[in-house]
């Protein structure tokens, strides 16, 4: 573009000295507000003025910072910092100022064209649209807004009862989709969004307009994320807001760090500004909207080559099997090629010189260029990190549904309770609950924290009053009790096999338990025994903690309760009750297998002294439904005082702490990608600079700008979409091989005998789509660049 | 009216950031069908004025006209389109993209205007026999003899009947006969499709054989 640039001359030392000042007025200043203890107040207005619009709130600040210094021998000198340092700060700046001034007119006279009229374009040209600014600004802050509102209509809505909400009324939950769900909408509809008024904008513009889509970002944009950032922090907002906001909050915590949610998307929506500015741009920029690729991808096709056979195929076995073993083929095959070739030549020779020169000359003219080097290095970089993507991204997932399998088997999909107390009425409460579509079943329980004894150790576990005739419709506890027992032997504990070893004769029950009615009973005692112990109920342990009570079935364990004391002949004693374990369990959760404990809920309900039940676990058909099935149950309860915790919400640490792993790791990784974009780059630079004559020629043709950057794009793309293909070709065929022929893994470590994989279609499709995207962002520049070349340039006579 | 009109058009190249003016304020008017040479000494300014004429190059003031509309107030895709349809280049190096064949080469603005793919080439291909190429159409251009490539260029330049040719010194890098092959057919392109040329050549047994001289020189242009 030919642009009238303004001549500037720069006193550096003028310039260099005011800068030096005003780092002087700025220390003081400084210290000034250190003196009086008022970085906090600052800090935050400082942190809006370096986007621009916090001048007024730093005025605003000022003055209520002015009567917060405090009255007292030092005062005097707070304030003379204060004033010595604005008055150095802005004399710092005017030094600056004075440094630059505008050139001198030229000192010879005016040229020979002086007066005569500007060719038509420069002279229509202008260099800033405040319409362009409005759709690049607009756009981004409606697509935030889009996103904040979408978000809340389409989400399922925390049930509103939680909140202390009236249960009618609900004020969000519109639609009720699942949150995720509705967040993958929001986003995709908010993108589409800014990407549609990035491109309007440059369509319009016929023009990039840089300048107006930084100014539109920084200030338009940035205030949404910047307010829900500050939303987590500052208490009054979060009062006005909070409560409207909370379905995007709710979305944003799933990761752990709301904020790092809110930035990111908020950098997925510049991207999709830009790259609809980039599009417009490309698609209107010389005058009308061309969407037609047919010619460019003509030209573009020739001038990479990337899809041949040769180049795919060397890739992919790059990929698949690293760069060694590939290599040394290739060059075993090359060598004995080459070794034929030249045997035949030569005896062709010997007959025809002439016939053996056109061979040689055709042999020579298959070496590859560099730029084709360059493309097959970018290629397997895309590859390689689409590949890592794909894998790591799998693995991960693999080990998280594992993780999830084995904690929702354990646990239920979501508790109802009350906010304090028992749930006596359980009964009606599970009728209730019964008519709420979706719920596939329930169960009663009650749970406390007690220590078990055994002879030889003590732990500290959780015990669980279940009942086992329902228990099996919410958690797969049934099926994970080894040896062929079942839950049902908790009802008639005089089945429990003892042991029986000779001298391993129990004691006579410690504390409270000996007041239970003991029955005898004569089927199963063996003659030989005279003595008859008492019966004692069954309890259910984990296999761990088998090993480290070094208990076995039929042996006896003392659960001894730190609630509800009772009066001994020394003063109060712990309550204690004797148990004989029933049966182990193997869920392969070490923290389940090592902590939790199961007994009827008949003997809890004695034991706790609890009336009915703690609370009912649920199992719900869609898992990922749960949190809107949690907030139907409450709603058809009535309400308060009962309330409903999905498993999400009850494992939320655990699983975010996952996702925020997961996406760690794939910002990690995709670094490889954008070292690949990188390679992109530079490939595609040199493929610019080695056309500069053709660019030149084809403008000379007739080829608008636009045209130019559709083939250097295309270029860009095809690196891409090969790389990113081949990429996902081999992530999925290794995690195929993992998951078939298996990676093996300690099992005393991972608890899983081989790594686990599990390939999620979105994800996988996202690696993909993430590499096509950078390598287009990448292109961008040299494409541009491409374009910019001015027929002239190239076409001078060498 | 004039099919191409010159009004007032200055133009400078900087050369090691100095400024030259090699055109100042030139004005010419070239009729439909006319045949003109312009010769002038090295660095006048000939290519420059023939990269302003073809609206390769904007000048610095003044205006280009094509049948009374002035061409630098037309937006980019607009001149885009006005260079492929309207004008034809001929250099002095024949310009041939490498990775395509000759008959690709001659039909490229066909394809850039997005012409039907086996009718640009039919034409295309006519064009080559035409200039005697017929049986290397699907050679490239690495492949073809400087004279050859240099014809083939003039296909291209002609496949779409642009309105007007322009040639910068065609024979420059030619042997005289081969040369004169490319004059002869430029001559009867002029005479026979009716095709406005103007041509710059060093050459000036070529420039008296015009109809009509120019000369540049000085930063401006004169009837020689």
């Amino acid at each position: 573009m030919h642009s009238a640039e303004r001549q500037t001359v720069h006193r550096w030392t003028f310039i260099w000295t005011g800068a030096l000042v005003s780092l002087v007025g700025f220390i003081l200043l400084g210290m000034a507000i250190t003196h009086s203890d008022a970085w906090a107040e600052v800090g935050s207005a400082l942190g809006l003025t370096l986007v621009g619009w916090g001048g007024v709130l730093q005025v605003l600040n000022g003055a209520l910072l002015t009567p917060a210094v405090p009255v007292g021998g030092a005062e005097q000198l707070h304030t003379g910092y204060l004033l010595g340092g604005m008055l150095v700060w802005l004399a710092g700046w005017g030094l600056i100022a004075s440094g630059l001034r505008r050139a001198p007119a030229p000192a010879e006279g005016p040229s020979p064209a002086a007066g005569a009229s500007l060719y038509p374009r420069l002279a229509r040209y202008r260099d800033f649209y405040w319409s362009t600014l409005a759709a690049y600004g607009g756009g981004i802050l409606l697509a935030e807004l889009a996103l904040v509102l979408l978000q809340t209509v389409l989400s399922s809505g925390v049930p509103s009862t939680e909140l202390g909400a009236p249960a009618s009324g609900n004020a969000g939950g519109g639609l009720s989709l699942p949150p995720t769900l509705a967040f993958a909408l929001s986003l995709l509809a908010a993108g589409t969004v800014a990407f549609v008024s990035g491109f309007i904008g440059a369509s319009r513009a016929q023009r990039l307009s840089l300048p107006e889509a930084t100014i539109g970002v920084l200030y338009l944009g940035l205030p949404v994320p910047i307010v829900l950032t500050l939303m987590e922090r500052v208490p009054s907002l979060q009062l006005a807001l909070g409560y409207r906001l909370r379905e995007v909050t709710y979305v944003a915590g799933l990761l752990g760090r709301p904020e790092l949610a809110y930035w990111l998307v908020f950098t997925a929506l510049v991207l999709a500004l830009v790259l609809g500015i980039n599009t417009g741009f490309i698609a209107a920029g010389s005058g009308r909207v061309d969407l037609k690729l047919g010619f460019e991808l003509f030209v573009a096709r020739r001038h990479v080559m990337v899809f041949r056979p040769s180049l795919l195929l060397g890739t992919l076995a790059v990929l698949m099997f690293g760069i060694i073993p590939p290599l040394l083929i290739y060059f075993v095959i090359r060598s004995a090629e080459a070794a034929v070739e030249r045997t035949r030549i030569r005896a062709l020779g010997l007959k025809d010189p002439l016939a053996a020169a056109s061979d040689l000359n055709r042999l020579k003219l298959r070496e590859q260029s560099p730029t084709m080097m360059m493309t097959a290095l970018s290629v397997g970089g895309v590859g390689v990190g689409v590949m890592a993507l794909i894998i790591v991204l799998s693995v991960m997932s693999g080990f998280e549904a594992d993780l999830q399998k084995k904690i929702l088997g354990t646990n239920a999909h979501a508790v109802v309770s009350k906010y304090a107390g028992e749930l006596p009425e359980y009964p009606k409460v599970m009728e209730s609950i019964r008519r709420v579509p979706g719920v596939v079943g329930q169960t009663p329980f009650i749970i406390n924290q007690v220590m078990i004894a055994s002879e030889g150790n003590v732990d500290g576990v959780i015990i669980k009053g279940i009942d086992p005739a329902t228990v099996g419709t919410v958690t797969d506890l049934p099926s994970y009790i080894l040896g062929g027992n079942t839950l049902e032997i908790l009802h008639t504990p005089e089945k429990i096999l003892d042991r029986g070893l000779p001298g391993d004769e129990p004691e006579a029950p410690a504390g409270g338990s000996g007041q239970e009615g003991v029955e005898e009973d004569d089927i199963i005692r063996r003659s030989g025994k005279p003595a008859k112990p008492p019966v004692l109920p069954g309890i259910v342990i984990g296999r761990e903690l088998a090993a480290s009570l070094r208990v076995v079935v039929g042996d006896r364990v003392n659960v001894v309760s730190p609630l509800g004391t009772e009066l001994g002949p020394t003063g109060p004693i712990p309550k204690s009750r004797a148990f004989r374990v029933a049966a182990v369990f193997y869920s392969g959760m070490y923290e389940y297998d090592s902590k939790f404990v199961y007994i009827l809920l008949k003997e809890a309900q004695n034991f706790f002294e609890v009336e009915g039940a703690t609370g009912i676990e649920l199992k719900v058909a869609d898992i990922d439904d749960a949190r809107r099935i949690a907030g139907q149950v409450v709603k058809v309860l009535g309400g308060y005082p009962y309330r409903a915790r999905d498993w999400g919400e009850m494992n939320k640490n655990l699983f975010s702490a996952l996702r925020l792993e997961k996406l760690v790791m794939g910002i990690i990784l995709s670094i490889i990608i954008v070292v690949a974009a990188g390679l992109i780059v530079a490939t595609v630079i040199m493929l610019v600079l080695e056309k500069r004559k053709e660019i030149s020629v084809l403008k000379a043709l007739g080829v608008p700008d636009g045209g130019i950057v559709k083939i250097f794009l295309a270029e860009g793309l095809q690196i891409g979409v090969a790389g990113g293909l081949l990429g996902l070709f081999s992530g999925l065929s290794w995690c195929y091989f993992i998951e078939k022929v298996g990676i093996k893994l300690d099992p005393e470590v991972y608890y899983i005998p081989a790594l686990p994989v599990r390939v999620e279609f979105v994800q996988t499709a996202l690696a993909v789509v993430i590499a096509v995207l950078v390598t287009y962002l990448a292109s961008i520049y040299p494409a541009l660049k491409a374009s910019s070349v001015e027929p002239v340039e190239g076409l001078k006579a060498e | 009216m004039a099919l191409l009109s010159i009004r007032n058009v200055f133009k400078s190249y900087f050369l090691h950031g100095k400024r030259i003016d090699v055109l100042r304020g030139v004005s010419l008017d070239i009729e439909r069908g006319e045949l003109v040479s312009l010769v002038g000494a090295s660095g006048a300014g000939k290519s420059t004025f023939l990269h302003v004429l073809g609206t390769l190059d904007a000048p610095a003031a003044g205006e280009v006209l094509f049948e009374g509309r002035s061409v630098f107030s037309m937006n980019d895709a607009e001149i885009a389109e006005f260079r492929n349809r309207t004008i034809g280049f001929v250099f002095q190096s024949h310009y041939l993209l490498p990775e395509f064949t000759a008959l690709e080469n001659v039909a490229m603005p066909a394809l850039i205007q997005r012409r039907e793919r086996a009718g640009a080439y039919a034409y295309a291909r006519e064009l080559l026999e035409r200039v005697g190429l017929g049986q290397r159409v699907d050679h490239r251009p690495g492949e073809l003899s400087g004279g050859e490539a240099q014809r083939v260029a003039l296909a291209r330049a002609l496949v779409l009947k642009p309105a007007v040719l322009l040639a910068d010194e065609p024979t420059g890098n030619l042997d005289p006969a081969t040369g004169e092959g490319i004059h002869q057919l430029l001559r009867e392109v002029n005479r026979e499709l009716g095709i406005t040329a103007v041509v710059v050549t060093h050459n000036e047994t070529l420039a008296r054989s015009m109809p009509r001289r120019l000369r540049l020189a000085g930063g401006g242009v004169s009837e020689a």
